[in-house]
């Protein structure tokens, strides 16, 4: 892994673990307690975050993965494949600390509304991308598919966004992104922002890791090949 | 090395439910048992997050390790 890479992965991971360190002392001793769930609903701190994470990720695959189909360039392969790792990651995440704060707050683990359906199809459509990418016996018709697949699924982000304006559904209406400003209490907000900051320089440190392996197991597959494709000595057989 | 992260995580991972109750239960057997509730829960997704990321870091760095040494043979 080049040093420039590795450098700048272990800077963003000190920088991450510091805003962590921030976020859980903002969340357990400094935001105020929601009014009608208590406690529970600190899991927005962590929810949300991640939910915007798997989201970024996510678009993130769908232009790397639009690009390496008109450029074909191997780097932008890499780059979506790492940053689907980690979209699937989060994206985990989600899927587990959603129905944690949904049985006390709306006294159920799951239900089929919109959002949760269409973001477990989201996890869904990502396990496929590594899927296709790791079925094909050609690596090179793999990575074609996967990209496809990843630019079809970030498709169902904004759907995942709208889902509650379109539909009826148990999640609230949004409460930051809304046309007349947030209606988060100041402190809530603070700590929201914290979160989402904390998350972002996680992920980008360990997108940065994941690519420079991405990179060194490609360049191990070219020696190995490389190595079989040279000449034996007269004699010698594998 | 590996038993100081064992350490530090096992040491947050107890001091976070520690960390939550210091603030306070409010009075009232029902509101206390709801927010008891809650603070298990909270819990135990923070927990969640904590192992799913330190999952991929360790992850990660095995992989790193592996491609690593078959580099350098």
């Amino acid at each position: 892994m080049s040093s420039r890479i590795r450098w700048s992965g272990a800077v963003l991971g000190v920088l991450g673990i510091a805003t962590t360190l921030v976020l859980h002392w903002m969340v357990f001793f400094w935001v105020p307690t929601e009014r009608t769930m208590g406690v529970v609903q600190r899991i927005f701190y962590i929810h949300v975050p991640a939910a915007w994470v798997a989201f970024m990720a996510f678009g993130i695959v769908a232009i790397c993965s639009a690009m390496y189909l008109w450029l074909k360039d191997e780097r932008l392969d890499m780059a979506a494949a790492s940053a689907a790792e980690g979209g699937m990651l989060f994206t985990t995440i989600v899927l587990l600390t959603g129905p944690l704060w949904g049985r006390v707050a709306w006294g159920t683990w799951w239900t089929w509304e919109p959002r949760l359906t269409l973001t477990l199809l989201l996890w869904f459509i990502y396990l496929g991308y590594f899927l296709v990418r790791s079925s094909t016996e050609n690596p090179q018709r793999g990575k074609r598919f996967a990209a496809v697949v990843g630019i079809v699924g970030a498709l169902d982000i904004p759907l995942i966004h709208i889902s509650v304006q379109w539909f009826r559904s148990l999640h609230p209406a949004p409460v930051v992104m809304r046309p007349d400003g947030p209606s988060l209490h100041p402190d809530m907000l603070a700590t929201l922002f914290v979160g989402l900051g904390a998350s972002t320089l996680v992920f980008f440190s360990f997108f940065l890791f994941r690519y420079g392996l991405e990179r060194m197991e490609q360049a191990l597959a070219h020696r190995e090949m490389v190595a079989e494709a040279a000449p034996r000595p007269e004699g010698v057989t594998s | 090395m590996r038993l100081f992260g064992t350490f530090i995580l096992l040491a947050l991972l107890l001091s976070v439910p520690d960390l939550a109750i210091a603030q306070g239960l409010p009075s009232g057997d029902a509101l206390a048992s709801q927010n008891l509730r809650g603070y298990t829960h909270m819990f135990i997704a923070y927990s969640i997050a904590w192992f799913l990321v330190i999952g991929w870091v360790i992850s990660i760095a095995r992989r790193l390790g592996r491609v690593e040494r078959a580099l350098n043979d």
